[in-house]
């Protein structure tokens, strides 16, 4: 909300203005030219006025009988929101500056009242059931990966081996008793991948699709293009909308619409990473086409080359390297995607990690855990290297010209090893085009049903409450995580640790814990919560409350890492203590990026509580996965996916504004 | 010789950038374009290789109506005339070379170029347009990771590719600094004298002009007020093309 000291006072209109806020909120405040401050209070008051009395209604929060009549005292609250609102009017009519601070808090405090008893909180239950997170944080650190054989030696145990892969005798293929290389029914020893090999192929298959399929979306989402094609502007908006819907489903519900289509297995989990990730990419592709410099493309126009040589010489060079860094990046997010995308659509470690979650097999699942967290560790370091070699370039001084790639050993090598790779990832993600062209029995309902969305008050209203414990359930683990993540994201800012060996090794070790804990994804953390405190929106909250805090924590230490030196260093020669310096000459400067960073990552655990509810964590994605789609209420599912793209997109939009007011 | 006969330009918005400019340009003159920010010098020149369609008037190289031309025989047009432009429009993340062989585009085979094949006779052209220009060291880098003054020589290079008969440069000077201002200009009356190039250069410093121009034409709000020899514009002149508020500065 803006501040400032001096206000154009229309001191005449004082008792208007009061009298209008009385009336309807933020009126008084809109009449006198603070439109955007208005317009902030009527919303703040409708919705409390919505969620005070659908909390009663749905899970009888803060209820109290007057008289017989049950009513809530967070009315209490809202009374003081209203009055405080009629005291900013008559403030401002004064010219004279507002109490911001209460206009804040009292929403504040309604929502989270609200958000803690939705999420069902039960914070006793960590500390009497601590035992359980005992046990399984026991089972945590003894991964089932070594096992003792008969002679008591330390082997790796058959759960490494369905994870990493194993060799094994099998009949040899065709092609090699054909050629007379073996004779017909010789066994050759085979490598069979395990479940993280399969999820490497299902990202990275994923990755080289989606990159394809981006590239022409890219150039009809692009609006410096199609503005100069006849009828362009309408294809720009109609292809801009359907990206931005289908990149507010998440990956993991376009798997659950991918198998009834073409049925369990990783061809569905390539399908389904693939189509979310061709509409995120095609956004940042036409986002990189819409930012190109038309200074070379004039210059090369001016040479009398045709259209042709124009592209290639003025538009693919600038657009190439940053194609392929998005690329990179993709392929990063795709890997995390590819570890979970099994738990709905089949393929990868998602799927064994459903099977020992259902077993209680929880050393396997500690086996899987670990295995995640190492790969996706290397691909996140590989990835942004990658990225940082693409996008800053070599600007060494080569007075030699390059040697061309075709003259290249090393490039031949990796070409023939990529293609082998490529052809080895096709086979395990099991691609079969011909299911696309032979649907399941049931998709034909499944389409007629977001044709005809089941609009019942019955259905709506469940929708409605589902999709707000969502939201919550986001609000509180992003709060949760940031809190925790705040102290923390101090030791990992190299600028601020010391020079002993113990605050380097702090660093090192918060840092590794950071990259390590957002390696995993959230879903996969569930398991853990619900053996510790049972099923529901709680276990779905701390999940992400953990993914959320090596996220934050990590985009935190950089901000700290980015902060301007200079007033450090002058609060310091004043005498200052290291603690006064930081107070200083630094919190003025993280508060605003802090700030900034939590409501971006409020904005992304929305989509990722959107599928809590898929491993028990509650919110939407339980009343799709195991009420409406087991009963084959298609028009339902459809109306709760509705539901997510709606609110995923609002939230996306809301988060992008509010964010530009803070930079 | 070019002759430009009621150059006409007004932008879709309404604005009128030119109006009514009519003058001609000998073969093998060096002249200068002055005027405010948004006089229409830019419009000018781009209208005079099409890179802007002029909305009345006539442009006629060598007795040609370039503006009748269709856009193939347009490019042929093209490559005879070299351009040089104020952000040097190099493609940055491509290298030196590449953006030096990128003016030959309209003489090689479309489909040769495609996989960024050049004949040899053109990259040994291109290598003696860098040493011409004294970058010969700096052919295999990265265009961004040239200065200012390198980059915008890198620019000279890419024109004289096309062995040009007419130069347009467009503010070459405006976005370096004042001190490599004489060595990019020298470059262009280097190719202006020795290679019998024409060269139509839009300048702000009227020192510059003197110092370099063989005649120079004025525009202001879009109209021609001024074509003369340079050392012809006196004061009153001078308020006339900039305005009374105007004051004469010069560069060292």
């Amino acid at each position: 909300m803006e501040s400032s000291f001096t206000f154009p006072g229309r001191k005449s209109n004082t008792p208007l203005a009061s009298i209008l806020s009385l009336i309807v909120p933020g009126a008084g405040q809109f009449y006198l030219g603070k439109r955007g401050r208005g317009v902030l209070i009527l919303l703040a008051a409708l919705m409390q006025g919505y969620l005070i009395p659908w909390a009663l209604d749905n899970f009888k929060i803060a209820q109290v009988t007057i008289g017989g009549v049950q009513t809530s005292w967070l009315w209490l609250l809202f009374a003081l929101f209203w009055g405080w609102n009629v005291y900013d009017a008559y403030r401002y009519a004064q010219g004279k500056p507002g109490a911001d601070w209460l206009g804040l808090l009292v929403p504040v405090l309604v929502i989270y009242i609200i958000a803690w008893q939705v999420t069902d909180v039960r914070l006793d239950r960590l500390v009497t059931r601590f035992g359980n997170a005992l046990k399984i944080g026991n089972d945590l650190i003894h991964p089932d990966l070594v096992t003792k054989n008969d002679s008591g030696a330390w082997v790796l145990s058959d759960n490494f081996y369905y994870i990493f892969g194993n060799i094994v005798g099998k009949p040899a293929p065709e092609w090699l008793v054909r050629l007379g290389l073996v004779k017909a029914g010789a066994q050759l020893p085979t490598f069979e991948a395990g479940k993280i090999i399969e999820t490497i192929a299902l990202g990275l298959i994923s990755t080289v699709f989606s990159t394809i399929f981006a590239i022409p979306f890219s150039f009809l989402a692009a609006r410096n293009i199609m503005s100069r094609v006849p009828g362009g502007t309408v294809i720009y908006y109609v292809t801009r909308t359907f990206l931005n819907i289908v990149r507010a489903i998440d990956t993991l519900i376009w798997g659950l619409i991918i198998v009834v289509w073409v049925g369990l297995g990783p061809f569905a989990g390539v399908l389904a990473l693939t189509i979310h990730s061709i509409a995120a990419l095609g956004k940042l592709f036409s986002e990189e086409v819409e930012h190109i410099d038309l200074g070379p493309i004039e210059a090369i126009t001016a040479t009398g080359a045709n259209l042709l040589q124009t592209i290639r010489y003025a538009v693919i060079p600038q657009i190439v390297p940053p194609f392929l860094a998005y690329t990179l990046l993709r392929w990063d997010i795709n890997m995390r995607s590819a570890t979970i995308v099994g738990f709905v659509a089949g393929g990868g470690i998602g799927f064994f990690v459903v099977e020992t979650i259902r077993k209680s097999g929880y050393t396997q699942y500690a086996a899987a855990l670990w295995a995640v967290a190492i790969i996706i560790m290397i691909v996140d370091y590989v990835s942004a290297k990658w990225r940082e070699r693409i996008l800053v370039g070599t600007t060494q001084v080569t007075t030699e010209p390059p040697r061309p790639f075709y003259k290249s050993l090393r490039a031949w090598f990796y070409i023939v090893i990529g293609a082998a790779a490529f052809v080895y990832f096709w086979q395990l993600c099991e691609i079969d085009l011909k299911a696309l062209l032979d649907p399941g029995p049931n998709l034909g309902q499944l389409v007629r049903g977001f044709a005809s969305l089941n609009l019942s008050s019955e259905v709506t209203s469940a929708v409605i409450r589902e999709m707000i414990a969502t939201i919550f359930q986001a609000l509180l683990a992003t709060t949760l995580g940031a809190l925790v993540a705040i102290p923390f994201s101090f030791l990992a800012a190299r600028n601020l640790t010391g020079r002993s060996r113990l605050s380097i090794w702090i660093y090192y070790l918060t840092r590794g814990v950071f990259n390590f804990l957002r390696s995993i994804e959230a879903l996969l953390y569930i398991a853990i919560f619900f053996y510790w405190v049972g099923f529901g929106n709680f276990p779905g909250m701390l999940a992400l409350a953990v993914t959320t805090f090596g996220l934050i924590g990590k985009l935190f230490s950089e901000a700290i890492e980015n902060i301007d030196e200079g007033p450090l260093e002058a609060i310091t020669a004043t005498g200052a203590t290291r603690l006064q310096a930081i107070v200083y000459g630094i919190l003025p400067q993280i508060v605003p990026p802090f700030v900034s960073y939590s409501i971006y990552q409020w904005d992304i655990n929305v989509r990722m509580a959107t599928i809590m509810g898929f491993a028990g964590g509650g919110g939407i994605g339980n009343l799709l996965y195991n009420v409406y789609l087991p009963f084959g209420s298609y028009r339902s599912f459809g109306t709760g996916v509705v539901a997510i793209v709606i609110v995923v997109a609002v939230m996306d939009f809301a988060s992008a504004k509010l964010r530009e007011r803070m930079v | 010789m070019l002759s430009v006969e009621h150059l006409t330009k007004v932008y879709p918005n309404g604005t009128v950038a030119l109006k009514d400019v009519s003058f001609q340009v000998e073969d093998g003159e060096f002249l200068a374009v002055i005027g405010l920010s948004g006089s229409g010098k830019s419009t000018l020149l781009r209208c005079i290789n099409r890179l802007i369609e002029p909305t009345s008037g006539k442009v006629i190289w060598n007795g040609t109506d370039v503006t009748a031309l269709p856009s193939s025989e347009m490019r042929q047009v093209r490559r005879q005339i070299g351009m040089v432009f104020q952000q040097f429009n190099l493609v940055k993340r491509s290298s030196v070379l590449t953006n030096v062989l990128s003016g030959r585009l309209g003489y090689v085979s479309p489909y040769q170029s495609m996989f960024n094949y050049f004949s040899p006779a053109d990259h040994q052209r291109a290598m003696e347009n860098l040493e011409q220009l004294g970058l010969g060291d700096k052919a295999h880098v990265r265009a961004d990771s040239l200065s200012g003054g390198q980059q915008q020589r890198v620019g000279i290079a890419r024109a004289l590719m096309q062995e040009p008969k007419l130069v347009l440069a467009d503010e070459p000077v405006a976005s370096l600094d004042p001190v490599l201002a004489h060595s990019i200009l020298k470059h262009l009356e280097w190719m202006n004298k020795e290679l019998k190039i024409t060269v139509l250069c839009s300048l702000h410093f009227l020192d510059l002009v003197h110092r370099y121009a063989t005649r120079a034409i004025a525009l202001k709000d879009g109209q021609l007020v001024f074509q003369g020899l340079p050392n012809e514009i006196d004061d009153a002149q001078f308020k006339a093309i900039y305005g009374q508020e105007a004051e004469r500065v010069s560069i060292i």
